[in-house]
């Protein structure tokens, strides 16, 4: 074994957590073991945005240890599929009611991976569940070395910090259908303006000026200067970034930790994002939008530039994957297609972000007199009356045909799934899964 | 041109942009001394007309027009305006002005509003359960540590500052000879007035009536002999002068009733009436006793859009002329001033048996 580790009941939760938010990023997570320490990196398709977590061996672990070999000397690493491990990290619940929350939760988890010349390249979770229950899931990985984008201290000359719950309750008022976020300052009236607006071309109606009425709601919120820690910022200096990438960030740093610190230069250079707690350190580091293609956005007719607006979005700088010439990579199909065939066989298949599993086996559930109860029936109410109260949802029309007013709104933090917690999905061909119970009979002690 | 105002009773105006937007997406606004109208007419379903006070929802209201009579008229997206007012619920201030930027006229409304610092405090930093930082719902328990945060005295804390957020909305100025050609439905006399019971209680049956219609016809193709096209299932709705309601589906393989009784039959005034409340239309059906029923059908979906009114927690009076109209009534609720009264009109599309 290469690595053998533990996480206790807050890694798990830490590790999810983590995953979860890197998955609204990336297919592929790089995991890396040091003695002290587990980093977790992802790029994400058009290394526009690199996450980068590090956890403390001694905080989350409850028994850690890196053995090096001859292949792997200070450190290993590997690169997993994000949905994988997911799924191996999923917090069980029991139905919809939630009430045996406590019984199957997940107590610990042990982690072995095992690499090496003419051995099975393989890291093994087993799952320990409070009721007994284990399951255990052997997932395979690619040895394939960490990508570390590389951002520049000494440049980024503006800066702040602020509570990430404050920022994150902030784009709570943005609407849904924008996609860009403009943070920019001003001196005179000491605030920092955060706009969210839209570079996507409204579909035409049949006239003209009902396009104007699709436009989505343009929202600025003034935050005044002395809300922020150590505020170093140029005035005027407008940086542009993805409001999806900017939420999927304040989701997770709500969790973690209540500041978030932001160092930036200028337009079309990265902007460094981190916060921390506890023996987990959490960095991202996102492309800005370049400042000619900000002016164009800010100032011209968007419909005629548009295009190549969007297209200009520079990589990031990596330390290993120099390789890259493309440097102003595209966001559209075009650019990708040049990309793919770059890309690592394994690489190419999840490239297409496949939403659902290959396949699925759902086994027979477990005895019922041995686990948990079966959930509850049903939660959602289909009887003639429904209880009154101020719930809004209820004055929404049936089977509506507009689409979703928060289609764009990306809260992406909901598990779908609300299945009973001992069906089991293969989500990859490459995963084998085991399960196995360790209950003992349920008369056992009745009879002592 | 000028619009410029404050806003008051924003989780009334609120919910008032999402009944509407449960119809249309477009709605006319047109603004005067004293009135705010809003019209919203799709293509197919029902319209709505709402008629406000300007002080049910302004405060400091200030309109100027070259137009007769200082009218402004306004079509806007109610999606956008139902998000803005959204921001705007629980601001300490929230003001509203037509504008331009970009040369593009914009309805811009002006927030101040804290971030609710309390809702998240006393979540842990890693919480079990996760993933579902939601704000809000603090009033479900009136003695958790919600309301009686403790906080630590520290002298680098920041003090919270108000924030301000700006909304754009994008709206089309309208010339009002195109407005003046948009026509109030004009409907006779009807035959029964009665107040709706609670319509959450009216919508769940009526939805769960739908429903049912959809599933019975799946995958059975054509039209069920009385519940109209498999689609868009019509539902019977009849009320008599004597304080009962009737809500009929016939589908192929069913026919199911809900009848509400003891239900107010409101009395007209005469003194608006054309005629002799002897004559009226009322008076017959009330006569010929409670098996005079006054019916009309309305499409499933579209009666669902209808009764999402009733989140304005409003009086509700149902018009019905036989095998003809029906038409809404909806009295919004003005805690500030009872004499005006706001009215909600639903022209609810109906269809002949």
């Amino acid at each position: 074994m290469v690595v053998n580790f533990t996480l206790n009941e807050e890694g798990i939760s830490v590790f999810h957590d983590a995953l979860a938010c890197m998955f609204k990023f990336s297919d592929e997570v790089c995991l890396e073991t040091k003695k002290d320490k587990l980093t977790l990196t992802t790029l994400n398709l058009s290394k526009s945005a690199y996450i980068c977590f590090t956890f403390a061996a001694s905080r989350f672990f409850s028994r850690y240890s890196f053995e090096g070999n001859a292949q792997y000397r200070d450190r290993f690493f590997c690169q997993l599929h994000i949905r994988s491990l997911l799924s191996v990290f999923r917090p069980r619940q029991g139905g919809e009611s939630g009430r045996d929350n406590r019984e199957t939760t997940i107590e610990r988890c042990d982690v072995a991976i095992d690499d090496g010349p003419g051995r099975k390249s393989r890291l093994v979770a087993r799952i320990n569940c409070r009721n007994g229950i284990t399951a255990e899931h052997s997932l395979s990985f690619e040895p394939m070395a960490p990508t570390h984008a590389k951002f520049d201290k000494t440049e980024a000359v503006n800066h702040w910090t602020i509570s990430s719950r404050t920022l994150r309750q902030l784009m709570d008022h943005f609407g849904p259908g924008i996609d860009l976020l403009d943070i920019n300052t001003d001196d005179e009236t000491r605030v920092v303006n955060f706009t969210c607006f839209t570079e996507k071309v409204q579909k035409r109606g049949a006239n003209a000026n009902e396009a104007v009425l699709k436009k989505p709601l343009h929202t600025n919120i003034a935050v005044e200067m002395d809300e922020f820690d150590d505020v170093e910022v140029e005035d005027k200096l407008h940086i542009i970034i993805s409001v999806k990438d900017f939420r999927a960030i304040l989701q997770h740093a709500q969790i973690i930790s209540g500041e978030l610190a932001i160092s930036y230069s200028n337009p079309g250079r990265p902007m460094k994002l981190s916060y921390n707690s506890e023996g987990i350190l959490c960095e991202f580091i996102l492309m800005t939008i370049g400042q000619d293609d900000a002016i164009s956005q800010k100032h011209k007719n968007p419909r005629a530039n548009s295009v190549a607006a969007r297209g200009a979005r520079p990589e990031l700088d990596s330390g290993s994957r120099r390789g890259s010439s493309v440097v102003n990579a595209t966001r559209n199909e075009l650019s990708q297609a040049q990309e793919i065939p770059r890309v690592p066989q394994l690489q190419q298949k999840t490239a297409l972000r496949p939403r659902q599993p290959q396949f699925e086996i759902r086994p027979q559930p477990i005895p019922p007199q041995s686990v948990a109860p079966p959930p509850p029936a049903t939660a959602r109410s289909d009887s003639l009356f429904v209880p009154q109260g101020d719930d809004d949802h209820q004055w929404e029309p049936i089977n509506p045909d507009q689409e979703d007013d928060e289609g764009g709104n990306d809260r992406l933090e909901w598990n779908s799934n609300n299945e009973p917690v001992w069906r089991i999905h293969i989500v990859h061909p490459n995963i084998s899964l085991t399960l196995v119970t360790r209950t003992r009979p349920s008369f056992a002690s009745a009879a002592i | 041109m000028r619009f410029k105002t404050d806003l008051k009773n924003i989780r009334t105006f609120s919910k008032l942009v999402a009944a509407l937007n449960s119809l249309e997406k477009i709605a006319w606004v047109r603004l005067d001394d004293d009135t705010v109208r809003f019209t919203v007419i799709p293509d197919t379903g029902s319209q709505v007309w709402a008629s406000l006070s300007v002080d049910l929802i302004f405060d400091n209201y200030h309109l100027q027009s070259n137009e007769a009579n200082n009218t402004i008229n306004l079509e806007l997206p109610l999606g956008p305006l139902q998000r803005a007012l959204r921001s705007a619920q629980g601001s300490n201030q929230a003001s509203l002005r037509l504008t331009k930027r970009d040369g593009i006229p914009m309805l811009s409304m002006t927030i101040h509003a804290m971030t609710k610092e309390g809702a998240q405090e006393a979540r842990g930093a890693f919480g079990a359960g996760g993933m579902r930082g939601h704000n809000g719902n603090n009033d479900l328990d009136p003695f958790g540590d919600d309301l009686f945060h403790q906080e630590s005295l520290e002298l680098t804390m920041k003090r919270e500052r108000e924030k301000v957020i700006t909304q754009d909305i994008p709206v089309r100025v309208l010339h009002p000879d195109t407005v003046e050609t948009i026509m109030q439905p004009k409907v006779r006399e009807p035959d029964v007035n009665i107040q709706l019971p609670p319509l959450l209680q009216l919508k769940a049956i009526s939805d769960r009536f739908t429903k049912l219609a959809l599933t019975t016809s799946a995958g059975r193709g054509g039209s069920g002999p009385g519940g109209g096209n498999a689609q868009n299932p019509k539902l019977e709705i009849s009320a008599n002068m004597h304080g009962s309601l009737r809500l009929r589906l016939v589908a192929e393989a069913l026919d199911i009733t809900s009848v509400w009784d003891g239900l107010e039959n409101p009395d007209l005034d005469p003194s608006q009436l054309a005629m002799p409340l002897e004559e009226h239309p009322s008076t017959r059906f009330k006569e010929e006793g409670p098996e005079k029923w006054a019916t009309v059908r309305v499409d499933g979906k579209d009666w669902s859009k209808v009764l999402s009114v009733g989140r304005l927690e409003g009086r509700v009076i149902a018009s019905f002329s036989d095998d003809h109209a029906l038409i809404l009534y909806v009295y919004i609720p003005n805690y500030d001033d009872s004499s005006t009264e706001d009215v909600v009109t639903y022209y609810v599309s109906s269809y002949s048996a």
